[in-house]
This record gives C-alpha cells, structure tokens and sequence, in this order.
C-alpha cells in the first residue's frame, strides 16, 4: 500500500503529535503526490446524487408549473377535490403538513429522549465491549427498511392499541390535554398516536448512532481533567461530555426529523388517512408524505391532482432540505462530530 | 477542515489503535465497492427495464423454434390475479409467448398504456372515449365484477335493504345513525339500533371509489364530492388501504358501513361482516318496496350487465354499469336514468363494473401485437369461463360484451 496521504482533515496517524491545535498541515508532513488517474475518473460518480438532486428539483418545477404554490386554495385547511370540477379543487397543504409535523414532532421528542439515554448508558456506563455490540445493533437496526415496520405497526401493534392500549390510556390519563378526546370510531388502532410510535422506533437508531458518536469523540483530557477536579461521573457526563457534544445532539434531532417527516410508507399504513386535524393523539389524520403515496395512481387520471402531488413534494423536499442543512451546520459549529460522520449512516 | 479539535490523540481513544494504512485501504474498498455496485445496478437495471418496458426489439428473440414474444401487462390489483392464471395456461398452447403482468393500480395502467410502455393496461374504470381516441387505445373488457356494500351492526347478521340515495346520504352526512327513518322505511320489521353510522372509505386511489361514488352521484342529486377514484370525503369518515383494509377496519368499527369489491366476499363473510340488497333503479322513486332491493348473485349480476349494454347507441363498454347504466350515453347522467328492469332481466343487481384492458389500435410492433390479439380472443373465448374466473371471484362476460369485444378487436393493426 501507499504511504497514507494525509488531507485537510487532520487526521493524525502516528502516536505522538500532542498537540491538536497546532496539528500539521499536509504539506508538511507528507510530500506533494500526483492524484492517481482513478481519483479524477471516480469524481464525477460521487457528484452523481448532486445532480440527481438538482435534475429532480428542475423536473419538479418545470413539470409542475407550481402556480398552485401561490393560490390560496393550496394553503387552505378544507380539502375539497371533485374530479368533475377540478378547477375548483381545493388542496389544504397546511392540512397535511399539521399531520407530518405532528407525528415527527412527537417522534423526534421520544426519540431524542431515548436515544441520550442509549447513548450515554452504552457509552459512559455499561462495560466497553457491552456498549460496542449495542452500539452495532442500533446501527443495524436502522437498516431495516421502513415498510417492515409498517407492516409490524398495522399487524401487531394496530389491534392491540385499538382495543387495548388506547381506551387504558384514555381512562387513566385522559386529563392531560389530547389524551382526553375521543377514541377512534374504527378502534382500528391507526392515528397519530401509532404513526408517532413507529417513527420514533425508526429514528431512534439513526439519532442514537450520531449522538454516540460525538460522545465517543469528546475528548479524553477534558473528561480527565472533570474527574481531577472531583466531578463524579455523572456531572462529567452531564457538564463536559454532553456539553462539548451538544452539537452532534442538536444535528441528530435536526436529522431526524428531516427524516421522520420524509417517511411515507410506514406512517401511511398506520396513519388512518382522515383529512382533518386530529381532535385527538386517537384520532386518524394525514401526511403530506402519505397523501403523495395513496394518491399517485389517481394522479395518473386527473392531471390537476397529478399537479398538486407534484407541489407537495416540491414543498417537502425544500423543507427536508432545510432541515437537512440546519442538521449540518449545528454538528459544524464548534468543530464537534456531526451527523455527516456517524457510522453506518 | 474543522474537525481538528477532536482528532483522537492519545492512546485512551478507542479509536487510536486504527492505523492511517487501514483507513486508506477502507477508503479504497468502499470506493472499489461502489462501483462494483454501480455497474451491477446500472446492468441489472438495463436488463430489468427492458424486460418490463419490453417490446422495443428485444422481446422477440429468436430460438430455435422461431420467435418467441413477451406480452407486457400492468394495471388493477384486481385483473392481476386473472392474468397470473390466464397467461401460463395461453403459454402451454402458444409456447414461444410468454404473459408478464404487474400489479401496478388502474391509474398506472391506464398511463403505461397510453405512453405504449405495456402491450396490455389493465384497469377497472373504463377509459373516457376521448383519451381513447387521443392515444389510439380500444377498451376490451375480460370480465364482469361487482361491489358489495358491507356493515357491521352488532346483533344483526341479516341484509339490510340500502338505495343509493341513503349510501349517498349518509356519505355525505345527511344520514347519521342507523334507526334513521329513512332506513327504517326500507326495512320493515328490523329493529334497527340507536348507533351512529361511521362511514368508510378508501384512503388510495381506487377503481371502488370509482363506482361507488358513480352510484352516489347517479343516486341523489344533493352528492356534493362528484366522482372518480380520489375525491373528497367527509371529515368524520375514517378510511382504511385496499379491500383487505376495508375488511379489517369493518370488522372493529362498530356502526361502520364500507363498500368492498365481490372478490372479498369470502374474506368479509369470515371476519363476521354481513352485506346489503341494494336497491334497483326503481328503488329511487319507490325506497319502501322490498321487492326493489336486490341481492348479489352471478344471476342478478349478469343481468344487470346485459340490460346495461342492451340499448346503448352507439354500441359502447365504456359505461359504468351502475343502477344498470345509461342509455344511449357513454358517461354518468345526473339523476340516473339507467335501464329499468325488463321481463329478460327482471332483478338486476345495480353496482356491477367491467373489468378493462386497454390496448393500442395502431401499435408500433404490429408482429407482436398479433399475439397480444391472439391472447385477448383466447381469454374471451376459451378463458371466457367459471375455470379462471370464479377462483378469482369474477363472473364470465355475457354474449353482448363479447360480441362487441371480437368486433372491437378485429380493427387493431396487426401483421399476419
């Protein structure tokens, strides 16, 4: 093998160097290399999703003409669409995206919680080659493909929370505001309250993968500096290493949910696909995500729901690019681990 | 780059121990890696798309006995089935072709046909005779399918008598519960419970919807959503995926009412649901008569195809059969119209649908379209029987729609 060519990154292979501010610049570690032939050739591959994403982005807006964008029919909260009278469709986006942001908020607040748990018992408490394996499995699990846990949610959770879980959860905490409202007429079990239980079990994965791994990547004088000055391991934990990582937490959350508000098949099996803003965490609703998968075929027949569909993933794919962005730059303030270098992700 | 400040630099980073050399061999293998994956994708995907897209030159490649054909079909859910058992069996007569359907939804169907992308579109809803005559397509129906209107009432299993009028009422909101009056006066002699009525419907797009809000719309003048397969509902009315879905969801929701496709009948009837006589066309004028509510059976349904094809000028299968169908129109009249029972076909049952395959008049391989034709008139004829379509809960098409079928067929461009 070559000698390693040592880039911007820093990254420093031999024992030795102490200090990482002052951390060598390639050039004067290594001398100048040619950049092998098979680099320049491979470049262009790796700048394939990029100008997939700007092709897809330059179909959608030129297919879609987004006019709709900018009538008020689009930000309405009635759903109406006649298919004998088009013209005087009516496509409560707002509808939609009150679902999307319901069920990711709910998920990524489970999730969070959740996740700096996992994290911090796998990576603090638990013994090393513990912590290492769970680590594997969380990141294994966020391989699975999001229809299984779909399919999971609608066949094993659906009738339990229907008959079971939900009138308990009504009887006994129904004080607290939307707990309280009324159950599903079906008690099929589908709504906000399934749909937010399966994405948290879909992001917590991802988010505990990229919060372990900034905490993994505090570094070690800090901590050992916190217990030379008598902190316990808690108050290490809670005052230096969480702090230091609060970045890679904060990029975690934001891609998370830019992810949990993408995802449509899981949530669209269990959602209950009612057009309405659900009195209740009972209560079926919809997802922008959902309404573009259950709506497709017949968008094949009627031209201005083939339009609206279009508008709707337009929005979504600009609001998951922002979150998407604000995921990079919270794990890029303060130089900290982000989401970019999780393993497995 | 930013990341200096966290490099691992002392021997408690776990990471440590990772030489520089590993890492650049990783690098190398994951980059090796990718681009195995990409040309086994970019392969893979070549070989894929022209298999499904087919019939650009590549599906008649020559064997040793001769040229052998692959037919494309995509579309409903429900004609998948069908084609599955339809095409093995054409394939052991005819063994260089070969029948390659997808399960893909009628709206699919319909746009893979028009683009010519599939030899066969398969879909439950006609297509409208002007897109027909823009992208070259002729309807060809294979069969005869119905819809069910089914209820779950705690303690009573019978069949309650439902027009169209109080299907549409009550999917619009106007009936709420079910010791309605108006439900009552179709019933006599049922004592109907104090219970609200949930209404069901379809969260995707459905062929279903399709007929069912045509019987709605046809029924009651007051119908505010139209129909199609996507419209509007009502906010009260929870929904649920496919005619699996209605079923499951049915079965929990008591006071629920949901229309399901006859091919879930068994399935329906075993999860404990029981389904309506629906009213007739003279049941709109006359609700309180029982002998206007009619029940599902393959005499009542093929009655109602006959009587709803029997007067239609110009001779035309693009017609909902609803209410036994509109004369002389090729589309849904406000109000109805439909075809009154007649002494032929006194009980015809009034939610019936053709099911569609949609195929190119002018077709750009006209040497393999002369094999998709083959195939139609095999289906229509030999096909044409309880053999394939009762396992798939279908009822054989009447003599009128063949006729017009064969007649249909013979004016597609193909090369002998």
């Amino acid at each position: 093998m070559d000698q390693p060519v040592l880039r911007g990154e820093g990254s420093v292979g031999a024992a030795g160097h102490a200090d990482p501010v002052a951390a060598p610049t390639p050039a004067s570690i290594a001398p100048a290399r040619r950049t092998p032939w098979w680099a320049w050739a491979l470049s262009p591959i790796a700048l394939l999703p990029l100008i997939f994403i700007v092709l897809i982005a330059l179909v959608l807006l030129f297919s879609g003409d987004l006019k709709l964008l900018f009538e008020p029919g689009f930000w309405s909260f009635n759903f109406y669409f006649n298919p004998l009278a088009p013209s005087q469709a009516v496509w409560a986006f707002p509808l939609y995206l009150v679902g999307t942001a319901l069920t990711a908020g709910i998920a990524l607040a489970l999730a969070t919680a959740l996740s700096l748990a996992l994290a911090i018992s796998t990576t603090v408490y638990l013994p090393a080659w513990l912590g290492r394996s769970l680590g594997t499995l969380t990141n294994l699990l966020a391989g699975i493909p999001s229809v299984v846990y779909g399919i999971w949610g609608y066949v094993v959770l659906a009738p339990y929370f229907g008959l079971t879980l939900q009138p308990a959860l009504r009887s006994y905490l129904g004080w607290i505001p939307f707990f309280g409202g009324p159950l599903s007429e079906t008690a099929s079990g589908t709504g906000v309250l399934l749909a937010s239980l399966i994405l948290t079990i879909m992001v917590v994965p991802l988010t505990t993968a990229i919060i372990r791994d900034s905490l993994v990547s505090v570094p070690h004088p800090l901590l050992e500096a916190s217990f030379a000055l008598g902190a316990t391991r808690w108050e290490t934990t809670r005052r230096v290493r969480l702090r230091v990582a609060r970045s890679g937490v904060r990029g975690a959350v934001f891609l998370g949910f830019g992810r949990a508000i993408g995802e449509s098949v899981a949530v669209a099996m269990v959602i209950g696909g009612q057009t309405q803003i659900p009195p209740s965490i009972y209560s079926g609703t919809s997802t922008v995500s959902a309404f573009l998968l259950y709506q497709q075929d017949s968008a094949f027949i009627y031209p201005a729901l083939l339009h609206a569909l279009v508008e709707f993933a337009v929005v979504l794919l600009l609001i998951t690019l922002v979150f998407n962005y604000l995921a990079q730059r919270a794990s890029g303030e303060r130089g900290a681990v982000g989401p970019t270098s999780a393993a497995g992700i | 780059m930013s990341a200096n400040a966290n490099v691992p630099n002392d021997d408690l980073t776990r990471s440590a121990p990772r030489g520089p050399r590993s890492r650049t061999m990783g690098v190398t293998a994951a980059v090796a890696l990718a681009v195995v994956l990409l040309v086994v994708g970019l392969g893979a995907g070549y070989v894929l798309g022209d298999y499904v897209l087919g019939n650009k030159g590549s599906n008649s490649t020559t064997s040793g006995n001769g040229p052998s054909y692959t037919i494309s079909e995509s579309g409903s859910s429900l004609i998948y089935p069908l084609m599955l058992s339809l095409g093995p069996n054409f394939t052991k007569l005819y063994p260089n072709v070969v029948i390659s359907p997808q399960s893909t939804g009628s709206g699919t169907g319909i746009s893979l046909a028009e683009s010519g992308k599939v030899d066969i579109g398969g879909t439950d809803a006609y297509l409208s005779p002007a897109n027909a005559t823009q992208y070259g397509l002729i309807n060809v129906p294979i069969a005869i399918s119905a819809q069910l209107i089914f209820y779950n009432i705690p303690g009573y299993s019978g069949h309650l008598n439902l027009n169209g009028t109080v299907l549409a009422k009550i999917y619009s909101g106007a009936i709420t519960n079910w010791n309605d009056p108006e439900i009552a006066a179709a019933n006599p002699g049922v004592n109907l419970p104090n219970l609200a009525i949930v209404p069901l419907h379809r969260q995707d797009g459905s062929g279903d919807t399709f007929m069912f809000t045509s019987l709605c719309y046809m029924s009651y003048s007051g119908w505010p959503y139209g129909y199609g397969t996507s419209v509007t509902w009502l906010k009260s009315s929870p929904s649920a995926t496919g005619n699996a879905g209605m079923v499951t969801t049915l079965s929990t929701t008591k006071g629920g009412i949901a229309y399901i496709g006859i091919s879930y009948l068994s399935e329906a009837t075993a999860a404990g649901l029981s389904y309506a006589a629906v009213g007739d066309q003279a049941a709109i004028s006359d609700g309180t008569n029982p002998a206007n509510y009619i029940l599902p059976t393959p005499q009542t349904i093929s009655q109602d195809a006959t009587l709803g094809l029997a007067n239609l000028q110009p001779p035309s299968v693009a017609v909902s059969l609803i209410l036994g169908g509109v004369p002389g129109a090729t589309d849904l009249k406000l109000g109805g119209g439909g075809t009154l029972p007649s002494t032929a076909d006194p009980t015809p049952y009034p939610i019936v649908n053709l099911e569609y395959t949609l195929i190119k008049i002018s077709p750009s391989d006209a040497t393999l379209q002369k094999w998709v034709v083959a195939f139609l008139e095999w289906a229509l004829s030999f096909g044409n029987s309880a053999t394939y379509m009762t396992p798939v809960h279908f009822l054989p098409l009447t003599p009128a729609v063949i006729g017009y079928d064969m007649q249909a067929l013979q004016a597609v461009t193909v090369s002998s």
